[in-house]
């Protein structure tokens, strides 16, 4: 729902794009794979992170290694400005700053709502209120395009925007509610399940268990276990964290370790 | 068994002149528990006859010439070796201001007062931290070979003797008495550029040269994790410099290092430009080429006129110290992590176990011990290790990856995380401030985070 808003929203006047690309379907598909040349993902996204992470940003950040003049030969021949991926509006704007493709042209990000580094918020009003779920998608497409195409920071153009500005209700209605609606769905079938089998096993109701301490410690287990594992690779990321908590204090202690017996030989 | 036993009361065999082996009857049960490393100290150890204690320092740089000034100026014997002495280390060059008063350093070996930063995030938010400081509070930039050259020279108006020449090689000694032998090639003089092999004889060691230690190597002090860090000195035009009159550069980014951050550093007429990584090394020019595409509109016009590389060490190396040998500096692998600063620590290190080395000797009349040179250890760790662990929590929560460098910049831009970032920095003590004000600080950085990783996973959606 959120994509199709996202490709809706911006209003996209005629870009001087090949007609085989319209601004509605795909745009930010196709193009996208098939400008990137599969190169070996050398960025180490943070290995803790979600693998729908390490999958998608992958293919995005190895356009990172590209320099800007490779990036726009990769471009498709008739069309000397194609970074099309994620922004369109992005595309609109920078369609009128490219050049020919030998000059070292790198276009910038632009977007008619984002004005003097920072988004207009007037632009973004629904009803006279500003639509935050627009802003979101607005600064997403933007981080996205930069990470595509890292722009040289300027003094002129400083970017001041502060996710902050976004009240703290729109980032919960959007994210944490759905996780959380999908973690509740999971302890509730968990925790029916399982006073139906203890039941059934024991004789004991669902009230009488919860006066057991070990039915309550296993309803402890089952809601942290919920909160806490939410992927199939969250078991090894928690292990990993819990080494990597620990593993620069070990480094420090290691003089303190008992020496080897080959240290006697020093003295 | 025993030896292992033994190792914990090294201190004590220096009293009787027995070889190691005979040491069975001493052994008690010794707890291996090492935190509580409790060696006897020196006193009793043998008077030095007719001399005073020799020492030699290998590498001249920051933490040798501070380790060399504090034993001469103890009335140790005092050798420091060092290959290059107008070498031109590179560095960020970036020094504390706690660094100047303690180490009395003149004003004008400061290039540059740094009193601004400005943090730039993946997406280019720019965020300027330095609000916070009052007037007389600056990061230092320093150039190395003015720095290195000012603490040798003072070392050796105190007394040391400063040996042109290259370490090679050292014997080490048959017992708690013998002396250690060092090989070395000496330069200047009749030696001339080849330099002819010497070596001198000395009680102890101070090993102070540097990420790639041959000290260590003697000594089998195990090896580290380390950075590359790679720099390009870039002299812009001057309405350009004019920018970066008092202002330093951080950039983050997944294009401009996976896990460190690139900079722009002013320095005494140019800037330097660079990056480092621990985990791609191979990718370091790409890195380089997108640090320079990020300031690209801030250095524009500007000719490179250096190109310089060096290994950075992440963490300490499992031993810093063996018998009457001690590592400092870098070559014991004393930077943090976070900011990758080493010289402030790399000269307190050096006058640290300078310190434990004069206090163990009596201002030079004792033979020193294992004992005494890990007193510095003991103090090192418990002085300066908050510091290295909250550098490296940092790392570990905010150089993660993109949104959480978008967070962290995020971050700075708040007063106190400044207020509390340049305390720590300038004075390094970790400050407690006002626990009000740090919940504040943690549910912001939490929403911070939140917001960046919620961003993230839209941004994933417009890809997929």
């Amino acid at each position: 729902m959120s994509i199709s808003m996202a490709l809706f929203s911006p209003p996209t006047h005629p870009p001087s794009l090949s007609p085989s690309i319209s601004p509605k379907t795909h745009l930010t598909v196709k193009p996208h794979l098939s400008l990137r040349p599969p190169k070996t993902p050398f960025f180490l996204l943070s290995t803790t992170r979600s693998s729908a992470d390490n999958g998608a940003g992958t293919s995005a950040s190895a356009a990172t290694a590209l320099e800007p003049e490779a990036g726009q030969k990769v471009a498709e021949p008739p069309q000397p400005v194609v970074e099309k991926d994620a922004s369109s509006a992005g595309a609109n704007g920078s369609a009128g700053a490219a050049e020919a493709v030998e000059v070292k042209v790198v276009s910038k990000f632009e977007d008619p709502r984002w004005v003097e580094g920072t988004w207009d918020l007037k632009q973004f009003e629904k009803d006279g209120k500003p639509d935050w779920d627009a802003v979101i998608d607005a600064e997403a497409k933007r981080r996205k395009w930069l990470e595509g195409k890292p722009e040289s920071s300027s003094n002129d153009d400083p970017i001041v925007f502060d996710t902050s500005i976004i009240p703290w209700w729109a980032w919960t209605k959007r994210f944490h509610l759905p996780e959380a609606e999908l973690l509740n769905g999971r302890a509730a079938m968990i925790g029916f399940f399982m006073a139906y089998l203890v039941d059934s096993l024991t004789g004991v109701g669902l009230v009488d268990q919860m006066g057991n301490f070990f039915c309550k410690t296993l309803l402890f287990v089952a809601v942290v276990g919920v909160l806490v594992i939410r992927k199939n690779e969250d078991i090894e990321n928690l292990k990993k964290l819990l080494e990597e908590t620990t593993f620069y204090d070990k480094q420090w202690q290691a003089t303190w370790q008992d020496e080897t017996p080959g240290g006697s030989k020093n003295q | 068994m025993a030896s292992i036993a033994l190792k914990s009361f090294i201190g004590l065999r220096q009293n009787t002149a027995e070889k190691p082996h005979l040491m069975t009857a001493q052994t008690k049960p010794s707890s291996l528990n090492p935190r509580k490393l409790r060696v006897v100290a020196s006193k009793s150890s043998p008077r030095l006859t007719n001399r005073n204690l020799r020492v030699a320092v290998i590498g001249g740089g920051p933490a040798g010439g501070a380790a060399a000034e504090t034993l001469a100026k103890g009335g140790v014997e005092t050798y420091l070796i060092e290959r290059k002495l107008d070498n031109a280390k590179p560095c960020g060059g970036a020094i504390p201001l706690c660094m100047v008063g303690e180490f009395d350093l003149p004003l004008d070996i400061i290039d540059r007062r740094v009193t601004r930063m400005k943090m730039i995030s993946p997406s280019n938010v720019a965020v300027d931290i330095g609000q916070t400081l009052k007037p007389h509070e600056y990061i230092g930039m320093v150039r190395r070979e003015v720095l290195d050259a000012y603490l040798r020279d003072r070392a050796q108006a105190s007394g040391a003797e400063i040996i042109n020449g290259l370490f090679l090689k050292m014997d080490m000694p048959r017992d708690g008495e013998s002396p250690y032998v060092l090989h070395y090639t000496g330069y200047g003089g009749k030696a001339g550029a080849v330099g002819e092999k010497r070596t001198l004889e000395v009680d102890a060691v101070i090993g102070a040269d540097g990420a790639n230690s041959r000290v260590a190597k003697a000594i089998g002090a195990g090896d580290y994790d380390y950075a590359i860090a790679f720099q390009e000195r870039i002299k812009i035009p001057d309405d350009k410099m004019a920018y970066y009159q008092n202002l330093a550069e951080m950039y983050v980014g997944d294009d401009v290092s996976p896990d460190f951050y690139g900079w722009v550093f002013p320095k005494c007429d140019h800037v330097a430009v660079g990056t480092g990584t621990v985990t791609h090394k191979g990718d370091i020019k790409k890195f380089q080429l997108a640090t320079r595409n990020r300031a690209k509109d801030k250095i524009l016009g500007g000719q490179i006129i250096r190109v310089e590389a060096h290994p950075i060490p992440e963490h300490p190396r499992p031993r810093r110290l063996s018998g009457r040998v001690a590592l400092v500096g870098d070559a014991a692998g004393y930077v943090t992590k976070c900011s990758g600063e080493g010289i402030y620590f790399a000269a307190k290190s050096g006058r640290m176990c300078a310190e434990a080395v004069v206090e163990g000797s009596e201002n030079g009349k004792r033979m020193v011990n294992e004992g005494d040179l890990r007193k510095y250890l003991e103090k090192w760790d418990k002085t300066y290790w908050p510091t290295y662990k909250v550098l490296d929590v940092l790392q570990k929560v905010f150089y993660r990856s993109n949104p959480a460098r978008e967070a962290f910049v995020e971050m700075c831009a708040d007063e106190y995380v400044q207020k509390m970032t340049f305390d720590s920095y300038l004075y390094k003590t970790v400050v407690p401030g006002n626990p009000w004000e740090d919940l504040k600080l943690a549910v912001n950085t939490i929403g911070s985070l939140v917001r960046a990783n919620a961003l993230r996973r839209e941004m994933d959606k417009l890809s997929v």
